[in-house]
Formats: structure tokens, sequence, C-alpha cells
């Protein structure tokens, strides 16, 4: 596993090859399972530019880590923050739980501060940009219904509904998953009026490792028209992170070997 | 005499008259097709003014919308509006303003779309929807409420500190849709009746609201001024197809006017609709000199063309006069630095010039259509002149005047004395809001939320870095200037509540830091600063923050709220700012700048009546001026403008007695004080000289004044006075102080005119009467004086032009009066001259 496709598993869903024979939950469930738990871990560089509807842009430059801690379900992840320097140090620690909420801390070392991230819901900002938290941790598949809306010689379009409405401020997403390699290309989202307010795009998919990755992409925010596109590089798989780098006394001493620039 | 062939032209080709004003009146309807309004106050500036481009910037760069306010407001219940059914009700209405079109649902302010921040336990802290879902125990909605009055953002802006008032901040596309959003909005409030109680206000919707209910009031405030004028005519003269024609003829002025504007692009402006306001008594005045005139003399003649070719030779020099000075006191308009005055002044003064030619030519050619048999016993024996009431009085009021003149010149000095020190009282003011009457919903809305809120008036005061790269406003020292800036604010009590990016610091750094009173403070160190402001846009709303900086940190915008829009309130916030600026230096070296309709207002409204006083000397100067040339006297010129000049001290000096405010309407309606007051000035004394030029007698002529010119000019105060008192009941204020100001000019200008002049000839004769065959310029002090009156005019006009600055203009003049003044004594050593 990738942050890339890491980054992919919000809009997730592959499916294997021959999706005729499946259904849509067993697209989903493979796809998941196959773009979300390659690899025993990972690492990468992100880049994230912000621009915004007056076509001024702002910088983020964090490292992700992340640890499969078992197949298919509990992942645990470290951001740091490199950029902008007023807040390089600041980190994340979340461990993603399937079946129950999150668990997240904050640090913020201008302050010394570890805060721990209430459960609450996870569709707020990542950082001032235009993906959500849920983007980058990924939404698991239970939350919502899934249904095959279409399907043509490249991709699939599966439409997911939310089993508990009033929790999201989307009606409905779709989501274009790639025919050939089950990469999940396109993500829409629909709000309560059914109108198409926010996308998220694959931009770049690369082979690394052996892994298909997404290196490229961007969300879009049609309200604000604003957006985000996130470059990863240096991405790494299989590199041998520990479990106990994603405690609280890494988010005070950061790990720096994982860290260089 | 032209006059004769003229008249002689319009009685011999009385068609062809009426065809050409057919057609141009049929032309100018059809022009109408191309009408554009335009409601929007903030056109009284040119689009490249400063304060507008500096408003559309601090607009985009920090996203801000001009927006309508819609309160709730719940004083039944205990719990105010934090109650299950308001809050569910809020919660609704707030989704559904959000589709409507022309609404900026994603920039919408409701408690329903605004994000939380709170530790929730120890060393925990959350993000949530303060008002996620509709609250379903009256527990959450108390939970609702206590965390909105924690949050800095909130309290005074989305909801008032007793809870009883909530505000939905609507924000708008463009101001011009602020009326059918509106309309939508209260169509949705509709749906959900019950204990509470909706309001609309806003400075956008007051404007547009304006804009929409002057055009409905002109539909129907102008058509019944006419009705009155009508009716009022009828009863004096007794004739209705003599009466229809003046009327006919004011609207044919009208229209014409109206449809050149609109046929040459130029939108119907606030200004622009009062037009025909303006332009129907002005038109009528002529006709009813005229008709007066015929009236008394008609029986004279038993033949109607003889009649009007009399009647229009023996009025032609006051008729022409009063006119050509009236366009004369609009025309100057045109040199206010504001777009729509200009507009407005020139529109008016070709209306008159039209007015006048139309009064020459079609009430002729009317007159001769007319079928003779049909006059009847038209008009007044001449025996029965001086048998009416009014008649009588009049003769009374002519006597008391001659016998008492200087007690009357005593008074006259004594209301001056008065009217000088109720000017000073004046209180110069605006608000588009007074723009309404005291029960018009918005003003009522107005009046509720302000005294619930920190206010509905926004002004946005914009720091900006002189370094732009330094990031300064991330800086701890510098917030804390903010912050203390609005402290002061605050405390000076003009401003009812600020918000900037300090309030949002400190929010962040008091919840990160778990909630302890004592952290409600800026934090200690730029990084700091950054690491709060980084896990606010951890929030579902991070772009409220770049309504507050922009993300270079290079400048910072601080949204002020007043309960007030008066431009006297703004003009002291601005003061206010620039004080704590001076003796607060800031830490970092900033400018400062102001933006928002509030502020945008006070700027126009500003230059409104400066520039208005400024035109009105000048008027005053040019008007001056055609009196001297009209009078072959300066003295006479200068005795002309007495009555006027007492009355418009009169009129003014009530605004400062009465503490009605100097406001834009009041501005303008200084140029028309003055054309029609002049007006009567100049058919008195025109007439009286015509007078005393046939018996050389003061009394007999002072008697014979108070005959017929004193009955016409009694008839047109009436008629005009009376014809505009249907103002006085429209819902919109302006409207009540172009009928206050209607009433008042007719009334003080035709009692000052009857009482100064009379009174001053009496004791003074020579003044208006020269009896000596020597002319003016044989008189150096009388060139003189001419001089300087020339000098200044020329002065005027070169300025208000910006044809000369003031230097050059200086010499100019000082030029003219030297070359002038020294002609004099060689003109005054003519042999004619000598003579005397």
């Amino acid at each position: 596993m990738k942050k890339g496709i890491v980054f992919l598993a919000v809009l997730l869903f592959a499916g294997s090859s021959w999706a005729q024979e499946l259904t849509v939950e067993q697209v989903v469930s493979k796809a998941n399972n196959c773009s979300y738990y390659q690899g025993k871990d990972g690492s990468a560089k992100a880049n994230m530019v912000v621009t915004d509807s007056q076509g001024r842009s702002r910088q983020r430059q964090l490292t992700i880590l992340k640890l499969n801690v078992q197949e298919g379900s509990d992942q645990k992840y470290f951001v740091y923050f490199h950029k902008p320097n007023d807040v390089k140090g600041m980190s994340y620690i979340v461990w993603k739980h399937v079946g129950k909420d999150d668990d997240r801390w904050l640090y913020l070392p201008a302050m010394d501060l570890v805060r721990r991230i209430a459960a609450s819901d996870k569709r707020s900002s990542f950082a001032g940009t235009t993906f959500l938290y849920e983007d980058i941790s990924g939404r698991s598949i239970d939350l919502d219904a899934h249904e095959l809306s279409g399907s043509d010689a490249v991709y699939y379009t599966v439409k997911n509904t939310p089993k508990d409405a009033a929790s999201v401020e989307f009606s409905y997403y779709t989501v274009k998953i790639d025919k050939s390699n089950f990469v999940p290309m396109q993500a829409e989202y629909f709000d309560k009026s059914g109108k198409l307010y926010r996308t998220i795009e694959a931009l770049e998919v690369k082979d690394i490792q052996g892994y298909l990755t997404v290196t490229k992409m961007k969300a879009v925010d049609l309200n604000a028209n604003s957006n985000t596109v996130t470059e990863f590089s240096d991405i790494k798989y299989d590199v041998g992170l520990k479990d106990d780098l994603f405690t609280e006394r890494f988010l005070r001493t950061p790990p720096q070997q994982w860290l260089k620039e | 005499m032209i006059m004769d062939k003229i008249v002689a032209f319009a009685l011999r080709k009385p068609k062809l008259i009426f065809l050409i004003t057919g057609l141009a009146v049929l032309l100018s309807l059809v022009a109408f097709i191309r009408v554009k309004v335009d409601t929007d106050p903030e056109n009284m500036l040119p689009a490249k003014e400063f304060v507008r481009v500096f408003d559309h910037e601090v607009k985009k760069e920090f996203t801000i919308y001009d927006y309508i306010v819609l309160g709730v407001v719940n004083e039944k219940d205990a719990d105010g509006v934090f109650t299950p059914a308001t809050l569910g009700k809020i919660y609704k209405i707030t989704d559904e303003v959000k589709k409507v079109d022309g609404v900026i649902a994603y920039e919408l302010m409701s408690l329903a779309n605004k994000d939380d921040m709170e530790q929730a336990g120890q060393g925990a802290i959350s993000f949530r929807w303060l008002m996620g879902n509709p609250p379903y125990t009256a527990a959450d909605a108390m939970r609702i409420k206590a965390r909105a009055l924690e949050n800095p953002l909130f309290y005074d802006t989305l909801i008032s500190r007793d809870g009883k008032a909530l505000c939905i901040y609507v924000p708008i596309k463009e101001k011009k849709l602020s009326y059918r959003v509106a309309k939508s909005i209260q169509k949705i409030v509709k749906g959900y009746p019950g204990v509470e109680q909706y309001y609309l206000t806003g400075l956008p919707l007051a404007e547009d609201a304006f804009g929409v209910e002057m055009f409905w009031q002109m539909g129907i405030s102008a058509p019944l001024a006419v009705l009155v004028i009508f009716l009022l005519m009828w009863w004096f003269f007794k004739h209705v197809a003599l009466v229809v024609m003046p009327i006919v003829m004011s609207m044919i002025v009208v229209i014409i006017t109206m449809g050149l504007m609109v046929g040459l692009g130029f939108p119907i402006h606030i200004m622009s609709s009062m037009i025909p306001i303006f332009l129907l008594p002005i038109s009528v005045l002529d006709s009813i000199h005229i008709l007066n005139e015929f009236f008394e003399k008609y029986r004279k003649f038993k033949d109607k063309n003889k009649t009007i070719t009399y009647v229009l030779n023996d009025l032609y020099r006051p008729n022409l006069f009063t006119s050509l000075t009236i366009v004369a006191g609009f025309f100057s308009l045109s040199f206010a630095p504001i777009p729509p005055v200009q507009v407005f002044g020139i529109a008016v003064a070709f209306g008159v010039a039209l007015a006048w030619i139309l009064t020459v030519l079609l009430i002729p050619a009317y007159i001769a259509l007319l079928d003779e048999k049909k006059m009847g016993d038209f008009g007044v024996h001449e025996d029965d002149l001086d048998t009416g009431p009014l008649s009588r009085a009049l003769a009374w009021w002519g006597k008391f005047t001659v016998r008492r003149w200087k007690q009357v010149l005593v008074a006259t000095v004594a209301v001056v004395a008065l009217s000088i020190y109720g000017i000073m009282n004046i209180q110069i003011n605006d608000n588009p809001i007074k723009w309404f009457n005291k029960n018009h919903s918005i003003r009522v809305a107005d009046k509720v939320l302000n005294a619930h809120f920190g206010g509905t008036y926004s002004a946005y005061l914009v720091l900006e870095a002189k370094d732009k790269a330094a990031q300064v406003f991330q800086e701890p020292a510098m917030l804390r200037y903010i912050e203390q800036m609005q402290q002061y604010l605050q405390k000076k009590g003009k401003v009812g509540k600020s918000t900037s990016l300090a309030d949002i610091t400190k929010k962040v750094y008091y919840e990160l830091l778990g909630g302890d009173k004592k952290n409600n403070v800026i934090p200690p160190t730029p990084q700091a600063v950054a690491q709060s402001l980084i896990s606010f846009e951890n929030s579902h709303k991070p772009d409220d923050l770049w309504h507050f900086v922009s993300p270079d940190y290079s400048k910072v915008n601080v949204w002020l709220q007043l309960t007030s829009g008066d431009n006297r309130e703004m003009a002291i916030v601005v003061k206010q700012v620039d004080e704590f600026i001076k003796t607060n230096p800031a830490p970092f070296s900033i400018t400062h700048n102001w933006a928002g309709l509030t502020y945008i207002n006070m700027v126009w409204q500003d230059k409104m009546v400066g520039g208005m006083l400024v035109n009105f000397l000048g008027s005053f100067l040019i008007v001056l001026f055609m009196m001297i040339v009209l009078f072959k006297s300066p003295v006479a010129g200068i005795v002309s403008m007495i009555p006027l000049t007492v009355t418009i001290l009169f009129i003014y000096s009530m605004l400062g007695f009465t503490g009605k405010e100097y406001d834009m309407p009041v501005a303008v309606l200084s140029a028309l004080t003055l054309g029609l007051a002049v007006d009567f000035a100049i058919h008195f004394i025109e007439r009286a000289r015509m007078l005393y030029a046939e018996n050389k007698n003061w009394p007999e002529t002072a008697a014979g004044m108070f005959g017929s010119p004193a009955r016409a000019l009694i008839k047109n105060a009436l008629v005009i006075s009376i014809g505009f008192l249907p103002l006085f009941a429209s819902p919109l204020v302006p409207y009540n102080t172009v009928g206050f100001f209607m009433f008042m000019i007719m009334l003080v200008a035709s009692i000052s005119t009857l009482m100064i002049l009379p009174a001053l000839i009496t004791g003074f004769p020579w003044l208006v009467f020269d009896d000596s065959k020597v002319k003016a310029v044989c008189s150096c002090g009388k060139c003189v004086l001419m001089s300087i009156i020339i000098a200044s005019t020329v002065a005027y006009i070169l300025l208000g032009y910006d044809l000369a600055k003031l230097n050059l203009t200086t010499i100019i003049c000082v030029a003219i009066v030297v070359v002038l003044s020294g002609a004099c004594a060689l003109i005054s050593k003519q042999k004619i001259c000598v003579k005397k």
C-alpha cells in the first residue's frame, strides 16, 4: 500500500478483472481490498497545492507513513508537515478502525500540545485543503449502499448512497472504476438537492514496485470554486515501519529517519 | 416684436404644431422600450471612484458579498429562539433560502451552517457543525445556545446575547436582486408560522426596495398631483377645455424629456425618477400666469386670438426670463461631480426650455383651435376683478406693506437672523433605511434587529502591511494591536460588534488549550498563531478564515457592525479609528482603508452635500447675473434675489429647528427652490416696472400690482403647494420631503415676494425704478458691482467644468474685474453721463 492508493481509497473500489460476473458488492469489496491493503506498509511525500477562486495558491508539504495492522481492516497513519514553515513539525496520527470510530491525535509543536481529535464526523477539511479527512483515511465501504449505475467499455460506475443520510453532507456519490485495473479514476459528489458540488479525480497512475499507485490527484470544490492538486513522490512500499512509530511519543519526537526531505 | 410673429404663426398653423408635438410624443414613447432602471445609490459615484474600486477589490479578495438580513425573534418562549420548534424552523428556512435564485448559498451565514470547535473532554477537541441537524430536545437546543454564546464569531452577529433572536445573513450575487430575493424569503417564512416574528432588512434591500417602491410611488403621486392641480385650476378658471391644455402640456414635457433621456441610453436612476415631480410644477407655472391673464383680459377683447396675442406679449419677458433662470439653475447641476445629478440637471433644464417653447407655441395653437362660441361667458368682467375675497385681501395686503414698509423690513431682517441661527443647527446626515417611513416593514425590522444585535450595517476596515512578504498578520503583536483597536471601538459605543482574525485566533487557541478562560488570548509566537489557524482550517468551513485575512497574511479585514446606517455614525467610527491609529502606532508599518456599503454611502453623500452646496452658490450667481441682464441694473438684480434668499434661508432653517436631517433629497431640492422662488420676483418686478412706466406713481403701481399680478402669483402658489400635498401620504420619506418643500417654497416665496419687494420699493424706489435717462454704466459703483458678479460667474463656470485650475481662474477673474472697473471709469466720463 502506498499513500497514493491510500488517497484513492477515498474513492476506492477497485474490483478484479472479470467484473461482469461479479455483483456490485463484490466489485466494491475487491476494489477496497485490492487498492487499500497492498503491501505491508509504505511512505511517500505529498505536495498539496490549494488554489482558490481568485487563483491564489498555498502549499502544504507533508510526509505520510502508513501501516496495515490487519489485512482488509485496521490501518495506522502518521502525517508530518514540512511546509508551511510556521507549521513545520505539526503531525497527526490516525488509527483507522473498521466498524467503529477512528482514533486521531494532533500535535502542535509551537505549543508542544497533543490533542486527541474527538470522534465526530470526518468530513471536515484536511488542513484547509479541498480534501477531507475521510479522503485521506478512507470511507468504510459498509457505510454506504452500493449500486452499479453504469458500465461502459472503460469504466464501471458505482453509485454509493449513505446508509445514515444525516451524518454526511452529500446525498450520494458516484465512482468511476477503471475496468482494466480497478483503479478508481473519478468520484463525483452530489448535494442534498442533487446538484454536483465536488469531484475528485486521479490525474496520473504509475506502477511502483509492482503496485498501481495514483501519483497525482485533484479535488475540486464547485461551490467555493477552489481546488487542491496533490502530487506524491518518493513513494516506497514495504519499508518496514514498526507499530510503535504510530504513538504519541513519536508525535513529540518525530521519527527523523522517515521524514528526510 | 418677435413674440407677435411666433404667436401669429401658432394661430395660423395650429394643426402643424399639434402634428409635430404629437410626433415628438410618439417618438418619445417609442424610446421607452429602451428603458433601463438603476436603483443603486452606489452609482452616485463614478465607477472609477477610489472607494468603489477599493470596495470591489476588498469584496473579491475577502469573498464578501452584500447581504440581506433575515431576523427571527421569539419573545414568547422563555428560551427565546433556542427551542427545538424554532430551531427546527430555522434549519428548514436556511435550507430553503439557500435554494433561492440569486443567493450565494455557500456563503450564507446561519447557525445551521456554521462549524464549531470545542474541547471534548480531557485533552481532546472536536470539530462539528453547530447545528448539523435540528435539535430534538430542549437540552439539545440549550447546548446550541451555550456553544453559540461561547463563540465571538457568533454572538451579537448570528444570535443575540439574550437568546431571543437570531439572524441569517443572506449574501446575494448582486444588489439589484435584493428586492426579489427578499420577496422569495418572505414567501418561505410564511410557510413557518408560529410564535416567531420574521424581519427582513439590510442596506442592499433598502436601496433596492426603495428603487422598486419609488416607481410605484411615481405612478401614484405624479398623476395624483396632476389631478389636484387640474381641479384647482378648474376651480380658479372655470373652463375645462382651457385648463386641460396646460396640464396636457406639462405631461408632454415630461414624456418628451424622459423619452429623450431614456432614448439616449441613460438609465432611470433614483435621481432621474424625480424629473416628473420637478417638471410638473415648473411647466404649469408659466401657464398659470398666462391663463390668469387670459381669464382676466378675455372679456376686454372678446376675441380669443387677440387676447392670447396680447397676453403672451405682455408676459413675454417675465416668462422667458423665469424659464431661463430655472434652466440656468438646473443646468448648473451638471457641474456636480455626481453623474446621476448631472443627467438630472441637464434633463430638467431641457424640460423647462421645452416647456417654454410649448407655452408660446402650443397654447396659442390650442386656443386657435378652440370654438369661440364655446368660450361662452369665460373670463371675468373687469368690474368684478376687484370684488372677490382674494382680491380684497390682496388689496388690503398691498396697502399694509406700503404703509408699514419699515416694520416689514425690520421683520424681514429678524426672520433672516433667526433663519441663520436655525441653519447653523442643521444636521447633515443620510441613511437609505430612513428613506422609508417609520411604519415600513424594512424600517421596523431595522429597529428591532439593531436593538437585539451588534448591528445590521457593515463596514470593512482593511489593514495592509507595507512589507507584503513578512506575514505581518501572523505576528502576535499585530494581532494584539487589532484586538486593542476593536476593544477601543467597542468601548466608544458606535461599533456594536467587530470580528477579526484576532478573534478567530484567540478562539482556536483557547479551545486547543482546553477551554481555560485565561487562555483566551493571542498565542505568544507567530508559529503558535499559524498552528492555531491551520487547526481552524481543519473545520468544515476552512474558507471562513479568508474573509478575515489574505492567504499571504499581508492584509486583514476587520468586520465592523454598526447599529445605525447614518452617515454621521459611520463618520464618527472612521474618526475613532484614525484617532486610535494616531495615538497607538501599529507595531508594524501598515496602511488602512475602508470598504462596505455603509462607508460608500457616507462618501457619496458627503460629496453630494458638499457638491450641492457649491452648486447652489454657483446657480445663485448665475441667476443673479441673469437678473442683472434682465433688469439692466445690478441693483434691481440684487433686489430681485432678496425674496428668494429669505425663502431659502427660512426653509432650510426649518430643518435646523425641526431636527430634520439634511439628506440627499434635501440637497437636490435647493436647486428647485432657487428656480421656483425667483419666478415670483421676476414677475413682480417686471410687471411693476411696466405699470410704473405707465403711471409714474408708486402707490398707484402698488395698488395695481396687488391686482392681477398678485392674483396670478397667489393662484400659482396655491396650485403648486396644494397640488403636491398628496406626496405627504407616501410611505417614502423623500417624497414627503419634496411635498414639504413644494409647499414651503410656494408659501414662503409668495409671501416674501409680496411683502419684501413692495416694502423695499416704497422705501427706496430708485432700487427698481430708474427714472434718470442715465445708463447703469454711468455709475461707477454699479459698474464695479456688475464686474464682480460677472467675474465670479465666469470663475464658477470655469471651475465647474474643470476648464481652469484655481490659479488660472483667479487670474482671469481678477483681470476681468480690473479691466471692467477701469473701463467703467472711462465710460462714466461719457458726455451722456456727465450731463446728469
